[in-house]
């Protein structure tokens, strides 16, 4: 029972899905889409925020109690977390508000920041280890010598051919390989949820009985 | 050859300095570049450009990011709305990621400012944040009012003037979906193959080698790569949205003739501008149209190479207050002087060029010091 009944709900949902998408009836597009299944999704959402909210606090509250490492920062996220909801839930996100501020003054330049660090990262990379150690490394550092100039308006000034070799290299080797992956993922897909659907892959039921 | 041995062995932190300053110094100093158009960013143009002035058609932005990615995808954003109300496109705006929201409001905001006249709920609406978007994007495949119910300010959205003839993506047949990760993916197999609508993104570059496979095949009708896309789409903007003459009183439409034309020159200039220039027919027939500010206007112009020029950074607070605030905003717009939230673009594209001359130097001298130092090996 304790497999049997778990593993019949997931192929029974998965058919159900599995009919939807090729069998356009009524029954299935309208009546278990937008009465059955849209109504109960919107009902499970807030439960996974509540649930969300609460395992992240409970996370922090045990850290800070056990002066696990770094425990301190806990505080920061625990007092992010309250300061945001008061700002959020007592004056709303209009422009002026204090969650608008905080984001435009904190939530902006300190995401930005942290992605920024990737040019000093890519440039310290380039200058370290991108190196012509082989013929197909050699390939590789052209292809990207060009396709990164390419893209500045300086590169017009070398070659006005360089954004048509460039766009090449991105329409034709580029896209040779990404769709060998794509499909390569695709297949993967449908035959790992084949396995799921007919209780081949049983993995997601937890070792044991 | 000793160089190339102290370069090998240079400090990670000296790279960092000289990244940060091939940065900084571009961004401080402006200097005009032109960047060159290409075909995905002139789709999406164009197709957002065939809705204009129209009822029955409008578009989707959904803003699929949070702050991090801002730098490269807010100004694709702005450019986009910019676009819309220059040229009356109905625009709506979704995001399905909570940090997504505040982004709208701030891009739709900072845009507004300069279109005194545009109006939340009848020129755009924003649906703020919505969960599932799968389900979202079936539902409004069917009906855009029921499934969205209410807007960010709590209208329902059945009652704004902006839904009027606006359905399902039969009219709000594009969607733009701006990401720093996977793009377009829920538009293109829920949206597009369900319901026909066109698909199209804004992503950082480093994402846009996954999105070209979709570009090729259709499924995407444009896309907008990095800060590149977003300084081609703002470039386009100024050269044919908000282009203003007695022609072409609401914009011009796309033109690849336009485009290559040296007159071009004078729109896209992203250093300050001040000087505005008038023939003298044209001169003519501003004094017609305000003739009780002809003084002023006599006392302001000078004459240059047979044009009548008039530089407003010298004309005072209270010259301006003589002239009126329309004559103003004629010599202002004259002098095709571009703000800077809508060229952010295309100065981060000065500061990219000389970051990527800097590694591309970078990488020479690594191999360079390589090669040498293996050579060295192998005598030895």
């Amino acid at each position: 029972m304790k497999k049997n009944i778990p593993l019949a709900i997931v192929m029974i949902g998965g058919l159900i899905w599995v009919l939807w998408v090729f069998i356009p009836h009524k029954i299935l597009s309208e009546d278990f889409m937008y009465k059955f299944y849209i109504p109960w999704v919107y009902v499970q959402f807030p439960f996974g925020v509540i649930l969300g909210v609460l395992s992240l606090i409970m996370m922090h509250k045990t850290k800070i109690q056990r002066k696990a490492p770094k425990w301190q920062y806990s505080f920061f996220a625990l007092g992010g977390i309250a300061i945001t909801c008061i700002a959020g839930f007592g004056w709303g996100n209009q422009n002026g508000s204090p969650m608008m501020w905080m984001f435009t003054n904190m939530q902006m330049p300190m995401s930005s920041t942290m992605f920024s660090l990737l040019a000093f990262y890519i440039a310290s990379a380039a200058y370290k280890a991108f190196r012509a150690r082989s013929p197909e490394a050699t390939v590789l550092l052209l292809a990207a010598v060009v396709v990164m100039m390419a893209q500045v308006p300086f590169g017009l000034k070398i070659s006005r051919h360089l954004p048509d070799i460039s766009q090449w290299i991105l329409d034709v080797p580029n896209n040779a390989a990404k769709r060998g992956i794509v499909f390569g993922l695709g297949l993967g897909g449908v035959a790992t949820s084949l396995k799921i659907l007919l209780g081949i892959e049983r993995s997601y039921l937890g070792g044991g009985d | 050859m000793k160089i190339f041995e102290v370069l090998q062995a240079l400090d990670r932190r000296y790279i960092y300095l000289v990244v940060a300053l091939a940065i900084i110094v571009p961004l401080m100093i402006p200097y005009n570049s032109d960047v060159v158009t290409t075909p995905p960013t002139e789709n999406l143009y164009q197709l957002i450009d065939s809705y204009a002035g129209r009822s029955d058609k409008a578009i989707l932005v959904s803003f699929n990011h949070d702050a991090a990615t801002m730098p490269e995808l807010f100004p694709m954003e702005v450019a986009i709305i910019r676009h819309c109300f220059e040229r009356k496109i109905k625009l709506f705006t979704v995001s399905f990621l909570a940090a997504g929201a505040p982004i709208i409001d701030y891009a739709i905001n900072s845009v507004k400012e300069e279109y005194p006249d545009i109006q939340s709920g009848v020129h755009y609406c924003n649906f703020g944040y919505k969960i599932m978007p799968m389900i979202t994007a079936l539902g409004m495949g069917d009906n855009i009012a029921t499934t969205i119910d209410t807007d960010a300010e709590g209208r329902k959205l059945a009652t704004l003037p902006i839904m009027k003839d606006i359905v399902n993506y039969n009219e709000m047949n594009l969607i733009i979906e701006t990401s720093g990760s996977t793009a377009g993916g829920v538009w293109i197999t829920y949206a597009r193959a369900k319901f026909g609508a066109n698909v199209a993104v804004g992503v950082t570059a480093v994402m846009a080698a996954d999105m070209y496979p979709y570009l090729q095949s259709g499924q995407l009708i444009g896309m907008l790569t990095g800060l590149k896309g977003a300084a081609e789409y703002e470039k386009l903007v100024d050269v044919f949205a908000a282009y203003r003459d007695d022609y072409f009183p609401t914009g011009r439409p796309f033109s690849k003739e336009i485009l290559r034309d040296e007159s071009v020159k004078k729109l896209i200039n992203i250093t300050t501008q001040t000087q505005a220039a008038f023939t003298p027919e044209e001169y003519n027939s501003i004094t017609a149209k305000y003739p009780l500010q002809i003084n002023e206007l006599n006392k302001l112009k000078q004459d240059k190479d047979g044009q009548v020029v008039f530089d407003v950074s010298k004309i005072s607070p209270d010259e301006q207050k003589a002239l009126g605030d329309n004559l103003w905003n004629v010599l202002n717009k004259k002098t095709y002087n571009i703000l800077y939230k809508f060229k952010t673009a295309r100065i981060g594209m000065n500061a990219q060029s000389v970051a990527h001359i800097m590694i591309f130097v970078f990488i020479l001298f690594g191999n360079i010091g390589y090669f040498i130092s293996k050579a060295k090996e192998k005598k030895a």
